[in-house]
């Protein structure tokens, strides 16, 4: 009978291999699983004890099992897996049996570092394996002539380096988590001691204003009774109304000046944007799918083919505006003293015609409707705040009691404002033990390629540009989450393992996309550190970032200030 | 496969999907008003206009074309003559060639005398070339071309022909008929495809350019001739209106196929109108078309002028060898029958009317008469696929873009996480440094060489993007060389031309000038390409070229290219030109290192087959254009190029779960497997999603990587006699009408597999075509299925790919996953028997080293494996050559693990062991059997265990 060459192989490395210490198990075979494995004469499958091969099965590189523990040591049941295109022929008899590995794995003993499992389907492959088979046992069969040595010193003594290391940082996380700990503590005591002493401040600030509010009561009713003991004497209503009419002119011209600032302001930005399109609309590539960059070019084209004279600049108009600007006197705009040195009886609201009148016409035309034109379209643009009603003339006395009491008011808000901030920064979700507190608004940055990410902890995330430095916010704090991680454990199963998040959404918005939006995920690390930035999809970005303070422990080394909204 | 879950799961995985299928956003289409219809390019307008004037004259129209019979000559296989085309004030001459061929083809050539001595005048003081463009065989022939020794002139042509015997046993005869000028092709005494039958043969010969004085009208409308204009583009037209066009009749037939590239159906459709018809004939002017439609007659990337056409036991085709832009217009008529002869039934004529913009007419005539030897013989001429390293048939992981070298490399560690196999992963243009090839962008790829080493360890390869657009840009080596060495593409007015492509202003490599061949060779060495490693392999994409602010996103027709012909002259034979250079530069980067090249193109001509693989361009994540990949996929492999596959998940936009899981059952199916997505798209490499949809991909691509003996033998035959890889059912069964329109199932290789994915939201079923009435056994479970003529509807739930094997079939599979197909070179084999009617089973088996030319002498392995009278025997296929012991020697250790033989004889339960006998052995062993009895309609299959025969070697295993 013909011997195949991988029995061969089997049976001389077999005997190498074993040569000094007596074979104790089958190949592949860890210590764990050696009890199945001590008949020599039959073997049962380990998940399906029904099935019984002979011992001389095991090994074979012939897949018996339908849990392929008859071959710890070969590749030939490396397909039973849910992965595989399995077929009745591979579950005989029995078409619903569900196939799934009995075993981790192919045992590498790696004498001089530690024993690890390797997936069977990397057994003989041609591959030295050495990151889970330092000891090159993956290959024995010496497929097309692979030889992997033993280098398991040097992978031994290089781990246990590494994992000393590793020990030693973890130990420093731990310290830094508790610094942390002891960090976000205080910073929360400060903050329940500050909500306190604001409450304390605020009754204070309360009686103020009720005094406040009775001392302007009462000038108000002084000022009724000086109103009507004193009717027009010495001064005609004329001269009150060209002193209301120059407040208000004066009002006029300082809007007008702070408006036609704006509007250049406005129209250099336009230009600006206008260039940017241009440039943007000869360079761009008609053939990127990119729909929004396509609309964007279409309606810049609808746009830049109206006439929108309105918005361009004008000297005459210019000019009119020069004059306008200029303070009022006797050779330009109104002569306000003339006015106010006249007394007439006429009724109030006739004067107000008169006044008109004489002022130049187109002025008056002018001013009110550029005033208005522009302020409409300021404001519509949200450049400029739509204004307050004016304060009406009062005297001073009751002026300054209702700035003394408006003044107060806003003290009393202010402090409101500030413990409403303080109540909800202590709602607000910090973490366990509110360690996140201690972190938050420190930054860290990462080089990657092009652009150098940063994080700032529950502030925001960043991308900025390594030519020409522009920066681009990729999100600003919302929310601490979880998110389920697969990894790999050490049978090469994946498992899902729930790490810490942190989301910042609602970044700078995206061509044709979405706002900027990153979830940063935490690992339990020495330093705060950024490791890895991706861009999952379009916009959307995902930062692995390690920070002591997702290590495990720590929390109940006393000195924090736990609190049962924490433990929720 | 999957166990099935609980009913809630599925529902609500169920509404999920419908949740999410309403909100993508349909609708995108292509640009119509990018590209030229037919009234739109002068020349088709033209000739429409020409074949519209034929068939309203109706019996009045005679063609004015006549063959001088005092000038007809016959020589060594070849009739030579010259036709005279009359006209209103001269006589043209077109000298006549028609070749008979070993092979059995015809080929047929109309030149232009004037042309021809170069006896023309030039507008705008052109320097382009007079002659009529006659070089596109340099870049699209390779053999085939040995005449006929035993053609003959028939002594007993009726007057007015001259008719030739030709072809294997005298069969096939050519009837030429002088006046007009026609040629009737005859097989067995009968016609099956007539030339200018219709007497729509059109060459516009030249003509100087008459300057009428004002209000004198021309006797033709002459607006097209001189000058055209389209999309802010004015083709100078140098040499006048020189289009040539032909009709070819193919009486009683109604099915044509091939011409790709087009997104229709396999079975091409009408195109003047009507109900289900186009009204637009098929184009092919190879275009980079960006979001193309489905159903459509309009022009894609590559372009193969080879049509077949087919009726119940008759293949017969056609193939037009120009490079300048073409359509095809189709029509079919149906004769009635005649009421008094019983039993005569309607016969359907395909009529087809080609035309060209330039050039020669120079046509093939097959008369086949079965689709392989139309495959054969077209093989012959233009090549056979090449046989690719074994990567390539393998899994590839593409993206726009994997962003740098450790992403890659993260990419890679994923697909071992999760223990999904693959073979190579790809690097869209990002790669480069500011666009610039050759070059590495230094931020993101800082470290190329430690990525492909990375790459290496488990025998996998990367391929880079190379176009042939050149960056304009100072102190760029590429562009500097370029330019110093001439080499680039030039306009009308012979300056360097430039356009706009990926890197803004370029220029374009001019791949005609052997010299620029030499040069493009020399830049793929690995010390001119720094950073590339031998694992390294090339695409080459945007190659129409595209050029994005061209007339129809392509070069103007009056650029000028090597051997002073014009862009119009040549445009279709442009994309393989750039192949072909890539193809040299990659057989030996290194001294002594000869390897197979591994190329992908975008754009293509009849003879790509020979060097690269192609993809059918920038698809849409939409169910539509899932099935519409199957017919493209088909009718580019049986138009001679099988090496083609479509981005599984859909380029453009981003797939839902269920289209990705089918899209990657679908993409299994096609010879080159690729998944491939638009930068602006979600990631989705199959571990990115979830449960159990990760699962059941997983599966699919294992079930690839499971069959790639099965493929790489499919690769084999298609290398050697240009049977396509996937093949379509009329391929399969010519004789049965039923299936002729049937595509969207498909047929791996001759094992018998038979496969129909699912390509419709939703569904759990598919109905498969069974042509005959062999036993049809379902691949995952031995369900049988029989009867012939009729669809059987197979269950398809979402973790199932409907496939099943037909009986009479040995398939050779591997059945243990590994990471990557190299890694796989040493695994044994497994072979499932499938028994047919008469209790017999073949297949056949080719394996090499997958990587070098060994294979051409002798390094390799060819079994053919046959069960008859309850014996399974192994016997050698392959020719020895001088390396046939060493690789014989290296594959010794690999052997056959396992035999499944599905329904076998019901006396095998008796049965426990069978008898093995390896030639060489002394003596015969024993391997076990293991019987398991029928359950409902799955059968009863049996299992040899470890007959441990050696792949290489002679054997039988007796039952």
């Amino acid at each position: 009978m013909r011997l195949p060459q991988s029995l061969f192989l089997l049976a001389v490395a077999g005997s190498t291999a074993h040569a000094s210490d007596k074979p104790t198990r089958p190949r592949g075979v860890a210590p764990e699983f050696s009890k199945f494995y001590q008949d020599s004469a039959a073997f049962t499958c380990i998940s399906h004890p029904a099935i019984q091969i002979p011992f001389s099965s095991v090994n074979d590189d012939f897949c018996d099992c339908p849990d392929g523990s008859d071959e710890p040591g070969t590749s030939a049941c490396s397909h039973l897996s849910r992965n595989s295109p399995l077929t009745v022929a591979d579950r005989p008899g029995n078409d619903d049996l569900e196939l799934t590995l009995a075993l981790p794995g192919f045992y590498c003993k790696n004498k001089g570092h530690r024993p690890s499992y390797i997936p069977f389907q990397r057994i003989n492959d041609g591959i030295c394996d050495y990151e889970q088979c330092c000891d090159g046992s993956d290959e024995w069969a010496r497929v097309g002539g692979t030889k992997c040595e033993d280098r398991c010193r040097e992978i031994g003594k290089r781990w246990r380096k590494e994992e000393e290391q590793r020990q030693k940082s973890m130990t420093a996380a731990l310290k830094q988590k508790k610094a942390l700990l002891v960090d976000a503590g205080r910073q929360q005591k400060e903050v329940e001691d500050h909500i306190v002493r604001l409450e304390a401040e605020i009754k204070g600030a309360e009686v103020k204003v009720q005094n406040l509010e009775a001392d302007l009561k009462a000038a108000q009713e002084q000022e009724r009774k000086l109103v009507r003991t004193k009717p027009g004497k010495g001064q005609g209503k004329i001269h009150a109304l060209a002193g209301l009419a120059k407040g208000r002119v004066d009002e006029l011209r300082n809007a007008l000046v702070d408006v036609r600032r704006q509007r250049d302001e406005t129209r250099e930005r336009v230009k600006e944007l206008e260039d940017i399109l241009s440039t943007f609309k000869t360079e761009y590539n008609p053939n990127f799918n990119d729909e929004g960059v396509k609309r964007a070019v279409r309606s810049w084209e609808d746009y830049a083919a109206r006439d929108l004279s309105s918005g361009d600049a004008n000297s005459a108009e210019d000019h009119d505006l020069d004059e306008i600007s200029k303070a009022d006197s006797e050779s330009s705009g109104v002569h306000w003293e003339h006015w106010e040195n006249e007394d007439d009886g006429c009724g109030d609201s006739n004067i107000l015609y008169k006044l008109a009148a004489y002022l130049p016409p187109f002025i008056v035309n002018f001013i009110e409707d550029k005033v208005i034109f522009w302020r409409t379209l300021f404001e519509e643009h949200g450049i400029h705040p739509k204004p307050n009603e004016d304060p009406s003339s009062e005297s001073k006395a009751v002026t300054e009691a209702r700035d003394a009491l408006k003044s107060a008011e806003d003290s009393l808000n202010d402090l409101k404002n500030k413990i409403r901030d303080h109540q909800a920064d202590l709602e607000t979700d910090y973490g366990t033990a509110s360690i996140f507190r201690a972190l938050k608004g420190q930054c860290i940055s990462k080089d990657s390629g092009e652009y150098t990410y940063e994080h700032c902890f529950l502030d925001q995330t960043k991308q900025v540009q390594k030519k020409g430095s522009s920066s681009m916010n990729m999100g600003r704090f919302r929310s601490i989450g979880t998110k389920s991680v697969e990894e790999i454990n050490e049978a090469g199963e994946v498992i899902s393992v729930d790490k810490t998040t942190l989301e910042y959404t609602n970044g700078q918005s995206c061509w044709n996309g979405p706002n900027r939006s990153t979830t940063v995920i935490l690992e339990c690390g020495e330093q705060n550190e950024i490791l890895k930035t991706a861009e999952d999809e379009k916009c959307v970005y995902s930062m692995i970032v390690t920070t002591p303070a997702v290590c495990p422990g720590g929390e109940q080394a006393g000195d924090t200030a736990p609190r049962a909204k924490d433990e929720l | 496969m999957a166990r099935s879950r609980p009913a809630s799961r599925w529902t609500l995985l169920f509404s999920l999907v419908v949740l999410l299928g309403c909100m993508v956003i349909p609708g995108w289409t292509v640009k119509h008003e990018n590209f030229k219809t037919c009234a739109q390019s002068g020349f088709c307008r033209r000739n429409r206009d020409f074949a519209d004037n034929a068939s309203a004259k109706g019996e009045a129209w005679s063609s004015p074309y006549e063959l001088d019979p005092a000038t007809v000559h016959f020589k060594d296989g070849h009739l030579t003559g010259v036709l005279i085309k009359t006209t209103a004030n001269e006589k043209v001459l077109l000298p006549l060639t028609v070749s008979f061929l070993e092979s059995g083809a015809a080929r047929v050539v109309v030149d232009e005398e004037k042309r021809l001595k170069g006896d023309i005048e030039l507008r705008h003081d052109s320097k382009a070339n007079k002659k009529r463009y006659d070089e596109a065989e340099k870049w699209v022939i390779v053999g085939g071309l040995e005449v006929s020794k035993s053609a003959t002139l028939n002594a007993q042509a009726e007057t007015g022909f001259t008719q030739v015997l030709y072809g294997p046993g005298d069969k096939f005869q050519a009837v030429i008929r002088h006046a007009p000028f026609g040629v009737d092709f005859q097989r067995d005494g009968q016609t099956h495809v007539q030339l200018n039958h219709q007497g729509l043969l059109n060459l516009e010969h030249w003509r100087p350019k008459v300057d009428r004085p004002e209000g004198e009208e021309a006797g033709e409308d002459e607006s097209t001739w001189w000058e055209e204009t389209f999309g802010g583009n004015t083709d100078s037209k140098p040499r006048g209106p020189e289009s040539v066009g032909l009709d070819i009749t193919f009486p009683g037939y109604d099915h044509v196929f091939g011409i790709p590239e087009h997104a229709d159906s396999l079975s091409l459709k009408e195109t003047r109108g009507g109900s289900g018809n186009h009204k637009e004939p098929y184009r092919m002017y190879n275009s980079d078309v960006f979001e193309y439609e489905l159903n459509s007659p309009m022009t894609l990337y590559g372009a193969i002028p080879f049509m077949q056409a087919h009726r119940k036991s008759s293949t017969v085709g056609v193939f037009w060898l120009n490079a300048a832009e073409t359509w095809v217009d189709i029509v079919k008529s149906t004769t009635s029958p005649n009421p008094l002869s019983l039993g005569a039934s309607s016969k359907t004529n395909t009529q087809t009317h080609w035309f060209s913009e330039a050039g020669r007419i120079d046509l093939f005539v097959f008369l086949g008469p079965s689709p392989k030897e139309i495959s054969k013989t077209y093989g012959e001429l233009t090549g056979y696929t090449q046989l690719p390293q074994h990567f390539a048939i393998g899994y590839h992981q593409c993206r726009w873009n994997y962003v740098t070298d450790e992403d890659v490399k993260e990419v890679d560690a994923k697909f071992d996480k999760y223990q999904i196999p693959y073979d190579v992963i790809w690097l869209d243009l990002e790669y480069t440094d500011d666009r610039k090839y050759f070059t590495w962008e230094p931020l993101t790829f800082p470290n190329p060489t430690g990525m492909q080493e990375k790459l290496d360890e488990s025998e996998r390869k990367l391929v880079v993007l190379i176009d042939p657009h050149i960056k304009k840009e100072e102190g760029y080596f590429v562009q500097e060389e370029l330019n110093k060495k001439n080499f680039a593409v030039r306009n009308k007015d012979g300056d360097v031309y430039e356009g706009w492509c990926w890197p803004g202003a370029s220029n374009w490599v001019d791949c005609f000038n052997p010299a620029v061949i030499s040069w493009w060779n020399s830049l793929h060495k690995y010390d001119r390409f720094k950073g590339s490693l031998s694992n390294l392999f090339i695409w080459n994409d945007m190659n129409e070229p595209s050029v994005f602010n061209g007339p129809e996103t392509t070069m103007p027709k009056d650029n000028m290219h090597y051997g002073d012909w014009e862009h119009r002259d040549i445009h279709n034979v442009n994309g393989i030109t750039l192949v072909n250079a890539t193809y040299q530069a990659l057989l030996e980067r290194k001294k002594g290192e000869v390897r197979r090249p591994f190329i992908l193109t975008r754009s293509y001509y009849a003879g790509a087959q020979r060097m690269a693989a192609m993809w059918t361009g920038d698809n849409q994540a939409t169910w539509g254009h899932l099935a519409a990949s199957l017919p493209m996929v088909l009718n580019n492999g049986i138009s001679g190029f099988p090496f083609a596959g479509a981005d599984v998940g859909g380029f453009f936009h981003n797939p839902d779960k269920d289209l990705l899981t089918r899209w990657y059952q679908a993409g299994i199916w096609y010879p080159f497997f690729r998944a491939h997505a638009h930068i602006d798209t979600r990631r989705r490499e199959p571990y990115l999603i979830s449960e159990p949809h990760r699962t059941i991909i997983s599966q699919a691509i294992r079930l690839r990587y499971q069959l790639l003996p099965a493929w790489y033998t499919a690769f084999h035959e298609a290398s050697v006699n240009g049977i396509p890889i996937v093949r379509p059912q009329y391929y399969v069964y010519p004789d049965d009408e039923e299936g002729f329109a049937i595509d969207d199932q498909l047929y791996l290789g001759a094992t018998g597999l038979l496969a129909k994915p699912v390509v419709a939201e939703n569904a759990n079923t598919a109905d498969i075509y069974i042509s005959d009435d062999e036993k049809y056994y379902d691949y995952f479970d031995f369900t049988v299925y029989q009867g012939a003529g009729k669809r059987h509807t197979v269950p398809a739930p979402q973790e199932k790919v409907p496939l099943l094997i037909q009986g009479g079939h040995i398939i050779p599979r591997k059945d243990r996953p590994r990471r990557s197909s190299g890694l796989m070179r040493w695994d044994p084999y497994t072979l499932v028997v499938t028994l047919d009617k008469n209790g017999e089973a073949d297949g056949s088996l080719y394996v090499d080293d997958g990587e070098t030319f060994n294979y051409e002498r002798g390094g390799y392995i060819h079994r053919r494996f046959h069960f008859r009278e309850s014996v399974l025997s192994s016997e050698d296929l392959g020719a020895k050559g001088p390396k046939t012991a060493e690789y014989l020697k290296t594959m010794d250790g690999v052997t056959v693990e396992r035999v499944v033989i599905v329904d076998p004889p019901k006396e095998w339960r008796e049965k426990s062991s069978v008898t093995v006998v390896e030639d060489g052995a002394k003596t015969s062993s024993a391997a076990p059997l293991e019987y398991y009895k029928q359950q409902g309609k799955k059968a009863s299959y049996a299992v040899v265990k470890k007959p441990n025969v050696g792949i290489g070697k002679t054997w039988r295993i007796e039952f």
